[in-house]
């Protein structure tokens, strides 16, 4: 198997240079579907990537795209024949943390004062952690009722003995 | 100079043997951590296993190489041998150890008397809900802007409880949130912190943090004795995680509410008397088998080790 030139190494940080000033990924919805489903596949070549027909777009198209998600430096590819078998860099976990963490250094660069996208951060946080404890007292609420009801159910057992 | 050379071989062979077991259990602790078994045996096996540099080091240290220098290192004032200089660097790095474990005791536990004294001032023994005193010894409220809920001190431990939680939470949450708080009097957690503070090590906060978790599943797991009371832990749990938190605890200090609020509520709703009591328990007794024969191996081996360890006094002190 011979390595093509586009396997060297590009780091984390150049790999979401393509986020740009967006906390998401600026990645097109068929980007995305052909992430996706290099993912789900391991590897595979545009040819392979068409075979289920799952894909409508026509060869040059995906062609196109694939070599564009290796130009952002998402995808590894290695000469296979005449074409290229296209690997994702990152793992679907991998990808998520670095776009968190990337998000997170831009919101805390973007102000003149730093404190204030902090301050942000902290709202949305607090937000979050209350959104969790409506959530899980939602839960002890359901939980109450389905012992409660246990309960009346297991009275009238005994009344019927 | 005898006394001096026996002293720095000790606290050497204190320091290396503090670092080596040290080490091993920063990166080995996590295989060992066991599943599917009860969390009070895993706090257990988690405190056990971050105490055992220290007590490690002090029992080879008192066993063997104090005796073997006594014993073995000739008196006489020709054989005066001198102390090389990594053995003199080394005893200055096992007193710098130690000593940095005692500052941060008594800094733990000066902070720990200030913040209680400033929490316990306008406390009063805790009333339920009727006006009578409340079933639980060593329980005070205290005042609305203290901790929700905080077992203080290892000595004399007491629990506070703040107005607001009182206010907050009903009878039967009340209760059984102190029952959780009293599960860590009984398996004196404070004091354990304090001893994690006397033997510092890099990459033991992880280990820390393991054993905390464990010792709050512990305690919820004692305090619950049926489906209502776990529900009931879970809505104390749930209702005090709204409140403003205060300022960071002390470290003689043991929080109801903590970090992994999630995991506790989630396990709480799930519990089921068959599957707690399924889960193996380590017992303390299952050490005694190990130490007793570790202790008749020492006995029966112990001329051939003692003669070892000399030898390696001998090459450490040139």
């Amino acid at each position: 198997m011979v390595l093509s030139s586009g396997v060297y190494a590009i780091g984390m940080t150049k790999a979401f240079s393509i986020f740009g000033s967006s906390s998401r990924p600026q990645l097109g919805p068929f980007e995305q579907q052909l992430l996706q489903k290099l993912w789900s596949h391991g590897s595979a070549t545009v040819r392979e990537l068409l075979a289920d027909g799952k894909i409508r777009q026509a060869y040059t198209t995906v062609m196109t795209t694939v070599d564009r998600l290796y130009k952002k430096g998402l995808l590894v590819r290695v000469a296979e024949g005449r074409a290229f078998r296209y690997t994702p860099r990152h793992t679907p976990e991998e990808l998520q943390r670095v776009t968190a963490l990337e998000s997170i250094r831009q919101l805390l660069g973007s102000g003149e004062a730093s404190a204030l996208p902090l301050s942000y951060l902290v709202e949305a946080l607090s937000s979050h952690d209350a959104q969790l404890l409506d959530e899980l007292q939602l839960l002890i609420e359901r939980k109450r009722r389905e012992l409660k009801e246990q309960e009346k159910e297991q009275e009238k057992i005994r009344e019927q003995v | 100079m005898f006394a001096l050379r026996e002293s720095a071989v000790s606290l050497t062979f204190f320091v290396l043997i503090y670092c080596f077991f040290s080490t091993l259990v920063a990166i080995l602790w996590r295989p060992l951590k066991p599943a599917d078994v009860a969390q009070r045996s895993v706090a257990r096996l988690l405190f056990g296993l971050r105490i055992l540099p220290i007590l490690a080091s002090i029992i080879i240290t008192f066993a063997f190489v104090v005796p073997s220098f006594q014993l073995l290192e000739p008196r006489s004032i020709e054989s005066d041998e001198g102390i090389g200089t990594m053995p003199l660097a080394l005893a200055g790095c096992a007193l710098l150890l130690l000593a940095f474990g005692c500052f941060r005791v008594v800094a733990a536990q000066t902070r720990t008397a200030r913040v209680v004294a400033c929490w316990l001032e306008g406390a009063r023994p805790l009333k339920s809900g009727d006006g009578s005193t409340i079933t639980f010894e060593s329980t005070f409220e205290s005042r609305a802007e203290t901790p929700p809920l905080t077992l203080v001190g290892f000595r004399h431990p007491r629990v506070l409880v703040s107005e607001s939680t009182v206010a907050l939470l009903s009878d039967d949450e009340l209760q059984i949130a102190l029952k959780h708080e009293l599960e860590h009097m009984k398996s004196r957690d404070n004091l354990k912190k304090l001893i994690f503070r006397f033997c510092p090590f890099p990459g033991m906060g992880k280990l820390e943090s393991a054993w905390s978790q464990a010792a709050e599943l512990a305690a919820d797991d004692a305090a619950v004795s049926n489906p209502q009371d776990a529900v009931e832990l879970a809505a104390a749990l749930v209702k005090l995680s709204r409140l403003l938190p205060v300022a960071a605890a002390p470290v003689c200090a043991v929080g109801f509410v903590t970090g992994f609020l999630s995991e506790r509520v989630t396990r709480l709703l799930t519990w089921d008397e068959a599957s707690t009591a399924r889960r193996v328990q380590i017992r303390t007794w299952f050490v005694i088998p190990p130490t007793v024969a570790a202790f008749l191996l020492a006995t029966i081996a112990y001329g051939p080790v003692l003669t070892i360890t000399h030898q390696v006094t001998e090459w450490l002190v040139r």
